[in-house]
């Protein structure tokens, strides 16, 4: 198959980062070609590099084997590269029309001709097979029907590339489904597509070939037949998964943690109830917007729960705080490092012992600045935290650093039950290994730790247990060994799974 | 020190700059009066600085000061209190504007700047209430109290230290122990830096920002008195005018960021400084117009916050190569 | 709609007779009093304003606007509310000229205290500012009988009193002859054979501006010989400045207006002297000439539209009559 698309060398570099050292890449007409790589190995850097929106520091880019500067978006539009984004890119107060031909608006004496748009903008919504009026507004229509509204979009810019970025990480089953007919509907027109996705078995199940990325670099190919399971998680994570998630087996404890029907605003009418014990690893798996952060944070006070109980080793916890819930014996690593978890223009030191300053280092109002060294000094060590010293601000240090600065804030509380929202986002491999070999010593200690995250490989490595949540409610639990990626995405979406609760 | 270095550079550039050009600036006398009016505005701008370094902003100052320095003279000569109950008096109700700033900002969720603009209104309304309109003195009366704020400890036969000055050394103190050696100050740097993060952390950030809002409250009440003493009279419709932008723009010039979390004391006492140098120097260098003031402050103002933008960005730069 | 329409039209018309039912006879006139801020001054003014509206059977309501803008949308507040005759004190004799056609067109205008002799006003009630501020002058002459330097103070220049005033003093101590359009611009030494005006500085009403304004001057010229306080407040604040830096009656001080600290300071010696108006008729005149205008009668306007209400000067001899009738004066008798 002669290339349609092809990147040479391509280099990118962010203050401290390395995010792509010379990755290649070949894009066949007509091919879905799936990009995978953990969190980080560079995908999404490679993808804006080509779309234009971040251009990259070197590299050649051909298409039909000319070159092309792709170093603006309107550079990669004209080569006839379009990015559907991970974050949906609509104005959500326009209608469909408008918004199909925003920045290319057809006039008709100097005016904004909205007729001749909602015309022409139906014949692109028939290629993706959507059957909406062009004159309503993009805000009213469900998630997915925006998204290929996007779609729709990038082909009424002739694009012969279209880059689709977790198209499915926001859809239901069906609303997937529907995307992928759509996607080999336009493969068989001669459009080609790049597509990337955590969802191996959407990959297994559309891709014709499959490129993986790992730090910045080409990590391998699969195509056809190669691409399985397995092969592609090895290609990811560059060694065997089973040694890259170490869990050994050790006897649970007492129940740690007891929820009882908690509500929460995400899904007002639905309630979520579950148990972990000491020494367990518990996984939240669902899709976005399924209700897991709102869970975790009204469980720690940060938003009320609109109903339910919170039980810490037996006791009821009354929680409208995050003081409350500190006090209860509860710690949460949150989903957003820079904005909740770590205060970045502070040092290490003032990190670590913030939220146990008031019980271990002080002296009546003051601080206990030794008690505060010693506290610091512990973390750094246990964690090995990767810092020039504990004066360092944290804006200083790698993601994972400043992920391990959060946990031993945490860890300086001793807390009875760990909450974890999605611990590993957005750093490197070293340190995510790093973080789950802490989660496991942290266990084996009898700590209880629940975590959501959706990295399903992560998910399924680590848990002993996983909970699957839908619409604000548990849909549904598996046990460690044999969970799969079918059983737990079939539960996500509101299916109903055949092995429940073992 | 790094931080305040830029403001410190700045105000012994237009200190020498001033004693070169200007009359008799190093005269025993005048040196006093400056160390009498940087205390004046400095404490209200040590107030202002707490409400800052939570990311706060706090416009009431001016009517803050209004609202106790004709309420002192009114409550001490119309009513007769005499000041040991007045002066009290006065300040729990400098506490409890703040106390209400502070539960508005956090329980109701209101923008701090709104909340506070009705306050700049209110009191200022309230006060020419009360007071009818009059201008409120102390009629040659009490100057064993007003002398906390117009006297001195003389140390040579020409010069010395003013009192309101001792004051704002005691209160810059407290301040800096308060801010840099406190779990309280640590919490309150914290949670101006991401308020989100230090409630995650167990913080009561709640009670911390209305906190700050009290302090900025109090510190205007306390500095609205001592302006009152030191002056002798007090008219409602323009007493303390602009004084809330004078605190704020000597708590930015000493470093702290209007968003939040940043802040050093000695910095802000430096910034306050350097705005009364200013206007000490527009009326003792002959070829300035006096009409021209604003301009110059402001000009004076900027350049110190722009090299002091350009010094952080070059140490982040560094930073970032090594 | 028609139903409603016609309800609301009913609910007015009722509001309007009843409205009506409340008067009994003929509405008394009503008169409005505009000052250019708040002071003691004013509130003289008032009292008079107040004794003319008693004698005459008529409604008084004086204003205290703060500023130009708020003046006008106060006098426009006043003219909405429906009045007969409004007496005003200009802040800008320029610019508000226009507004105060527009108020003259409708109602009965005269000017007090400060004048805008463009305007269509009928008559100006009020001193000569320049006479005054000489008068103010002959007082810094008897205070400083050898000569001297002399600094002035004033809450701001922009005002045609403020001028002319500032103008009286400079003309007198320089002996120059009798011209009120003369103007010094402010940041110039004005020498003369045994006077010299060093500097006029503007506070803009932020008395720790004009005290500091004063201990700055203190500061600069050591040599000074009279601080001269021009608006009511400035004396007050230069005997402070004075007295911290223990300079009372080695600089002479020449006042204007009768503020409590600056008459205690006449008689304790401190200050040789004060320049007084006469609020109290500009008040009670305003209200007698307006009522005269609206109601037909004679307001014996003069030639020159000026109805002069001399200034006075106080000294030691005179301050202790002067004050204790002002006191009765000011709880409104």
């Amino acid at each position: 198959m002669s290339s349609l698309l092809e990147a040479r060398g391509v280099v990118k570099s962010f203050p401290g980062v390395k995010a792509l050292r010379g990755v290649d890449l070949r894009l066949g007409a007509g091919e879905v070609l799936a990009v995978l790589g953990e969190n980080g190995a560079g995908k999404s850097t490679l993808m804006k590099a080509l779309a234009g929106v971040q251009a990259a520091d070197g590299g050649e880019f051909l298409m039909n084997g000319d070159p092309v500067r792709v170093d603006t978006v309107r550079g990669a539009m004209a080569a006839g590269i379009a990015l559907i984004h991970q974050e949906l890119n609509m104005a959500g107060n326009l209608d469909v029309a408008a918004n199909i031909f925003l920045g290319r608006e057809f006039r008709k004496f100097g005016l904004v001709d909205d007729e001749r748009m909602r015309r022409e903008a139906v014949t692109y919504l028939k290629m993706v097979g959507l059957d909406v009026d062009p004159a309503v507004e993009v805000g009213t229509l469900p998630i997915g029907k925006q998204q290929l509204v996007e779609i729709a979009k990038a082909l009424s810019v002739d694009a012969k590339v279209l880059i689709m970025d977790e198209p499915t990480s926001s859809l239901s089953q069906t609303e997937a489904e529907q995307l992928f007919v759509v996607v080999k509907d336009l493969v068989s027109r001669g459009v080609s597509i790049i597509y990337i996705s955590h969802r191996l078995s959407e990959i297994v199940q559309i891709a014709d070939r499959v490129t993986v990325l790992r730090d910045g670099e080409n990590a391998g190919e699969l195509a056809g037949d190669e691409i399985t399971h397995g092969k592609m998680v090895q290609l990811m994570v560059g060694r065997d998964v089973d040694r890259f998630y170490q869990r050994t087996q050790h006897e649970l404890g007492e129940v740690a943690l007891e929820v009882k029907e908690l509500r929460t605003t995400a899904y007002p009418e639905h309630a979520a109830s579950f148990q972990v014990a000491r020494g367990e690893v518990v996984g939240v798996a669902g899709l976005v917007g399924a209700g897991r952060t709102e869970m975790l944070e009204a469980m720690f006070g940060v938003m009320p729960a609109l109903g339910g109980e919170v039980w810490v080793q037996g006791e009821k916890a009354t929680i409208g705080a995050p003081r409350e819930a500190i006090a209860a014996g509860l710690a949460l690593v949150p989903e957003d490092r820079k904005t909740q978890g770590a205060i970045l223009d502070m040092a290490v030191l003032e990190n670590a012992s913030l939220a146990s300053l008031k019980r271990d280092a002080r002296k009546g109002a003051f601080l206990n600045r030794e008690a505060e060294e010693a506290l610091a000094e512990k973390g750094i060590k246990d964690l090995s935290i990767r810092t020039p010293d504990a004066a360092q601000l944290v804006r200083y240090l790698s993601g994972g650093n400043q992920q391990k600065v959060v946990l031993a804030k945490w860890l300086a509380m001793k807390p009875k039950v760990l909450l974890l929202d999605e611990p590993t986002r957005g750093i490197d491999v070293g340190a995510k290994q790093e973080i789950y070999g802490l989660i496991e010593e942290l266990a084996k200690q009898g700590m209880a730790i629940l975590f959501v995250s959706s990295e399903m490989e992560e998910v399924m490595g680590l848990s002993d247990r996983v909970l699957v949540m839908h619409e604000g409610e548990v849909a549904g639990e598996l046990k460690r060994g044999g969970i799969t990626e079918e059983q737990i995405m079939s539960l996500a979406t509101g299916g109903v799974s055949q092995e429940l609760k073992v | 020190m790094k931080k305040i270095l830029g403001i410190l550079i700045t105000l012994v550039a237009v200190y020498v700059l001033t004693a070169m050009v200007g009359d008799n600036f190093l005269s025993a006398y005048n040196q006093e009066k400056l160390l009498e009016r940087t205390a004046l505005f400095g404490i209200l701008s040590i107030g202002v600085a707490f409400v800052i370094i939570t990311g706060g902003i706090d416009l009431s100052i001016g009517s803050v000061v209004c609202l106790t320095g004709c309420g002192l003279p009114w409550l001490m000569v119309k009513h007769e209190w005499p000041p040991a109950i007045a002066v009290p008096m006065v300040l729990v109700v400098a506490a409890l504007i703040g106390l209400s700033h502070g539960l508005l900002i956090t329980k109701l969720n209101l923008q701090p700047f709104v909340v506070t603009l009705c306050g700049l209104l209110i009191y200022r309304g309230l006060t020419r209430g009360f007071t009818e309109d009059q201008t409120q003195g102390f009629g040659g009366e009490f100057s064993g109290l007003r002398a906390v704020a117009n006297e001195k400890i003389s140390l040579t036969a020409e010069f010395g230290i003013p009192w309101t000055w001792v004051i704002l050394v005691v209160i810059a103190v407290m301040a800096w122990i308060f801010l840099n050696k406190t779990i309280y100050g640590r919490y309150l740097r914290a949670l101006g830096n991401n308020e989100d993060a230090a409630r995650f952390s167990g913080v009561n950030t709640d009670r911390m920002i209305i906190l700050a809002y009290v302090f900025s409250s109090m510190l205007a009440g306390l500095g609205g008195m001592l302006f009152v003493m030191n002056v002798g009279s007090a008219q409602p419709s323009n007493f303390g005018n602009f004084y809330e932008l004078y605190a704020i723009a000597a708590a930015v010039l000493g470093g702290c960021s209007l968003r939040g979390g940043e802040g050093t004391i000695l910095g802000v006492v430096i910034g306050a400084a350097v705005m009364r140098v200013l206007y000490n120097m527009i009326n003792l260098v002959t070829w300035i117009p006096t009409h021209i003031e604003f301009a110059v402050v402001g000009a004076v103002i900027l350049v110190a916050v722009i090299s002091d933008e350009l010094v952080k960005r070059a140490a982040a730069r560094r930073r970032v190569r090594g | 709609m028609k139903i409603g329409t016609r309800l609301i039209l009913g609910l007015l018309l009722a509001a309007f007779a009843l409205s009506g039912c409340g008067e009994k006879g003929p509405e008394k006139k009503k008169y409005g009093v505009v000052t250019t801020g708040v002071a003691s001054f004013w509130d003289i003014c008032k009292t008079g304003a107040e004794h003319a509206g008693a004698e005459l059977d008529v409604e008084v309501e004086v204003l205290f606007p703060n500023d130009g803008v708020e003046q006008k949308s106060k006098m426009e507040d006043m003219l909405s509310r429906g009045v007969d005759g409004i007496a005003a004190a200009v802040i800008d004799p320029v610019n508000q000229s226009e507004f105060f056609d527009e108020v003259a067109d409708r109602v009965e205008f005269i000017t007090m205290d400060t004048d805008a002799p463009d305007s269509k006003r009928k008559v100006y009630i009020g001193v000569d500012n320049y006479d005054a501020g000489r008068m103010c002058g002959q007082l810094v002459k008897e205070a400083l009988p050898d000569g001297g330097k002399v600094v002035m103070f004033i809450g701001r220049l922009e005002q045609d009193n403020s001028k002319r005033r500032r103008q009286g003093v400079i003309d007198e101590l320089l002996d120059r002859s009798h011209d009120s359009s003369r103007f010094d611009v402010p940041g110039e030494v004005q020498k003369g054979d045994k006077y010299t005006v060093l500097a006029t500085l503007t506070d803009e009403f932020d008395r720790a501006k004009g005290k500091a304004n004063a201990e700055d001057m203190l500061t600069k010229h050591p040599d000074v010989g009279c601080f001269v306080g021009l608006f009511a407040y400035n004396p007050p604040l230069i005997l402070e400045a004075l007295k911290q830096a223990k300079k009372l009656n080695v600089v002479k001080v020449v006042g204007f207006d009768e503020e409590g600290p600056t008459l205690q300071g006449i008689i304790d010696g401190t200050v040789h002297g004060t320049v007084v108006q006469n609020p109290y008729e500009y008040g009670y005149q305003s209200v007698k000439v307006l009522h005269a205008l609206a109601t037909g009668a004679d307001a014996e306007i003069p030639e020159n539209k000026f109805i002069n209400i001399p200034a006075r000067q106080i000294r030691k001899d005179n301050v202790e009559t002067f004050w204790a009738d002002l006191n009765k004066k000011l709880i409104g008798e």
